[in-house]
Order: C-alpha cells, then structure tokens, then sequence
C-alpha cells in the first residue's frame, strides 16, 4: 500500500461522516446522500495530487460535496422540468407510474411527507448560493467561517445570505399557505 | 361572505405552519454511514485505477504510432528530396544539351556562317 492510498483512506475515515451528512442535507435522501459522498471522494483520489493547499482540506472536501449535491439537484429539476413537458404533450414515461420504494427510516418518512415536499420546493426556488449558505448553517458542526472558505466567500457575506435565504423561504412559505 | 372570513386561514394561523415547516430543517436526523460504503468506494476507486493504467498504455500506444507515423514522414520526405535533385539534374541536362546543339553551330569551326565574306577584288 503506497503512502498516498493510505492518506486517502485516513481521508475517508475522517471526513466521510461529515461529507455524507452534507450531502443528504441537500439532497434529502439517503441513497442518493451515499452515492453523491462516493462520488466526492472518488473526485478527491483523482484530484488529490493537484490539491494546491491555497485551503485546508476539510474545507477542498467540503467544497466538492456541496459542488456535487447541487449538480444534482440541478439535473433532478431538469429532469422534473422535462417528466412535466412529457405530461404535457401527452407521453407518458412508464418510470414515472413506478411507485417509490416505502420508507422505513424516520429520515426517509421526514422526506416523504407533505409538509417536508412543500419545504423542499421552498429550498429549491432559492438561488444557489443563498440555499448553500443556509443548508450548511443548519449542519451542525460548519461555522461561518468555514461556510465561508466553502463558498469562498466573506463571512458577512454568508451572515447576509443566510438572512435573505430565511426571509425568501419564510415569504414562500407564507405565501404557499396563505393560498392553500 | 361572513364564511369565506371563517374558511380563510388566519396570519397566526400561517405563521405558526411556516414556523413548523422550517423547523422540518432543525428535525433532519444524523446519517450514520453504512457499514459498506468504504469497500464500496476502494471498490470505485481500484476500478479508477485499473482505467487510469488502461488510460496509460493507450496513452504509450498513441506515442508509439505517433512516433512510426513521424519515422514515416521523416522517410518520405528524405526519399523526395533525393529523388527531387535527380530530377531537376536530369532537367538541366537536357537543356544543357539543346544548348549544345544550338552552341554547335555557333562553334568555332561553324563560325564562316556568321562572318561576313572578306571580299578582295583581283588586281588587273
């Protein structure tokens, strides 16, 4: 076993917990949590040897969870976009009838719940930065200081961003039940 | 009237739904990571290594026809510069030739051609 590959495990080991609880904030399904972490640390072996240290490596980790976890949400939103259009001009994608696996996990109940769909779609209409910068402050264990290495921001820029994130999301929210 | 007033949800009422739905975002419970995640991705990452070596030798495999390719062109071009001088040698042989031919009855033993006739009229 060569020095690198054992960093790489000693990596895992210490990040993985914390890389798989970020992406499951965003993505809000164990699964695709598990898959997406898999992905951030298979992006990590490849890239390792480029990793500049310009900051530490928690947060270059950090960085690519996030990265990938957007990415996606953005091709689940495409994919949503596209079922409906399908819908629309009258095809029906047989996947679509499929009914999704039951949920025995408590967090799994959490997303299939109405009230989590309404949130989640609340979640979803914020821009990216402002939904990043919220999600994360709600992980335990990211100050905002790290939050802003993540997004390679300023700290009273994330303070900002948090802020509006919950005001949009409590004036969507409003919103959604004022009218329903 | 007075029933829609009852029927609409009032702002507390809004309120208290909003402030029970962003707590959803508090409630998200700590993922404990499976057991078999890290076989899993050393499974991933050795399949990434066995590609980046397949990813290598046709990567050696492109400079060694790159190189044949190069040896190729390197021949070629040394085979038409020989062959190019031949030919315009030859060209110039000709026309060296017919350079003659026309020389030939310029020479010196042709030259009563090009003279005038010295002519001395006998003396009575």
């Amino acid at each position: 076993m060569t020095s690198d590959d054992e960093l790489f495990r000693c990596l895992v080991t210490e990040h993985q917990e914390m890389v798989v609880n970020t992406c499951y904030r965003f993505v809000l399904n164990r699964e695709d949590a598990e898959d997406l972490a898999q992905d951030v640390f298979v992006e990590v072996f490849r890239s390792l040897e480029q990793f500049r240290e310009e900051s530490k490596l928690s947060t270059w980790i950090y960085r690519i969870a996030v990265t990938k976890s957007l990415d996606h949400l953005r091709r689940l939103n495409r994919k949503k976009r596209f079922s409906s259009l399908k819908r629309m001009i009258g095809i029906n994608d047989p996947g679509d009838d499929i009914a999704a696996p039951s949920q025995n996990n408590p967090a799994e109940a959490f997303a299939g719940n109405e009230r989590s769909r309404i949130l989640q779609d609340a979640l979803q209409s914020l821009p990216e930065t402002q939904k990043s910068a919220f999600i994360l402050s709600k992980q335990e264990g990211y100050s905002n200081q790290e939050i802003a290495d993540i997004l390679n921001i300023s700290v009273s820029a994330v303070e900002s961003l948090i802020h509006r994130a919950k005001k949009k999301l409590h004036d969507k929210l409003y919103t959604y039940y004022a009218e329903h | 009237m007075k029933q829609e007033k009852v029927m609409k949800p009032c702002h507390e009422n809004i309120e208290a739904e909003v402030t029970e739905t962003m707590g959803l975002l508090d409630q998200v419970e700590h993922l404990e990571v499976h057991h078999l995640f890290r076989v899993r991705l050393m499974q991933r990452v050795e399949e990434e290594l066995v590609q980046r070596g397949r990813g290598r030798v046709s990567t050696r495999l492109d400079v060694g026809l790159a190189f044949i390719v190069l040896l190729l062109l390197i021949n070629l071009a040394s085979a038409l510069l020989v062959i190019k001088p031949e030919e315009s040698q030859s060209a110039a042989t000709v026309g060296q030739l017919a350079d003659n031919q026309s020389d030939d009855y310029s020479s010196h033993e042709f030259a009563y051609y090009d003279q005038a006739a010295s002519y001395v009229p006998e003396k009575p």
